[in-house]
């Protein structure tokens, strides 16, 4: 019995970085039901680089505007070719439903000229269940 | 006894052997869903040189170079880019430039440049081009210095 333990434990963690890998973010679209005044989503960011990189996720709102989301954590360092989850809890502000951006965004190379900064948005849309 | 048990076993076997061995068969449906996938890896940042006149400062200018991106989708999402605001100039500048940023793309898709959004519906891998153009009007021009702007490539 012991063994099964283990034997799940080490399947189900090696199966972790080839599920998430070579992605940049992993749902890229939702909708979530909730009963409460916020609705959640767990994204997935990944780093596709061979290198650490710097990663910061923002919510914004249809028409870019920043969204007062509890994003956690919001900014962390990922390793190469590695993912991780991150918690976004977002409030309806007395809507019924509300949709939100959730981006993952990274500048690997800093100190050049022309920096390109690669986003990845996913949509996600919240209604609420009363 | 012992002669009895073993009388009794072959039989057995010998009647057995008559019988053909039943075989079913079960189907294992594997079921997968895709949602919208993207990717963006970076492989070079861009390069602008000023035009002789000095009113542009741009990668498409002479020695100058394109961001080069890789994106890698599903389809069923959009490209484009955002306005820049960040940027650095060198402090003689004081008169203002428009940035106007753009892409092209050449792979499974191809997307000719634009500084509007694109939509991609189909799956494939693409080498995306990213291009930065900073003018200035009137009688104003680039000032000795060094710099530096932000592009912002999004895919939703």
């Amino acid at each position: 019995m012991k063994h099964a333990r283990i034997l799940a434990t080490a399947l189900a963690v090696s199966l972790i970085p080839i599920a998430a890998g070579a992605q940049s973010m992993s749902p890229m679209r939702g909708e979530v039901n909730s009963f409460t005044d916020a609705f959640a989503v767990r994204v997935f960011p990944a780093n596709p680089y061979d290198q650490k990189i710097k990663v910061e996720v923002h919510v914004y709102d249809q028409d870019f505007q920043p969204v007062d989301a509890r994003i956690s954590p919001s900014v962390f360092q990922l390793g190469a070719q590695a993912s991780r989850p991150v918690l976004v809890v977002v409030p309806f502000g007395g809507a019924a439903e509300r949709k939100v951006r959730i981006c993952t965004e990274s500048i690997p190379f800093p100190n050049q000229q022309t920096q390109i900064r690669a986003q990845i948005c996913g949509k996600f849309f919240g209604h609420r269940k009363s | 006894m012992k002669l009895f048990r073993a009388t009794i076993g072959a039989a057995l076997l010998v009647a057995s052997l008559g019988e053909t061995a039943s075989a079913t068969t079960q189907n294992v449906i594997f079921n997968g869903t895709i949602t919208p996938t993207c990717t963006l890896v970076i492989a070079t940042n861009g390069t602008m040189t000023v035009s002789p006149d000095l009113q542009s400062l741009s990668s498409h200018n002479s020695g100058g170079s394109a961001g080069t991106v890789t994106l890698t989708t599903t389809g069923g999402v959009s490209l484009s880019v955002d306005p820049v605001t960040t940027t650095t100039v060198p402090s003689a500048d004081t008169t203002s430039t428009t940035w106007t940023p753009t892409y092209s793309a050449a792979g499974a898709h191809s997307i000719v440049e634009t500084g509007s959004a694109t939509a991609i519906t189909t799956p494939g891998a693409d080498l995306v081009s990213v291009n930065l153009a900073g003018t200035k009007g009137g009688s104003n021009r680039f000032a000795n210095g060094n710099y530096q702007a932000t592009v912002t490539l999004r895919c939703e």
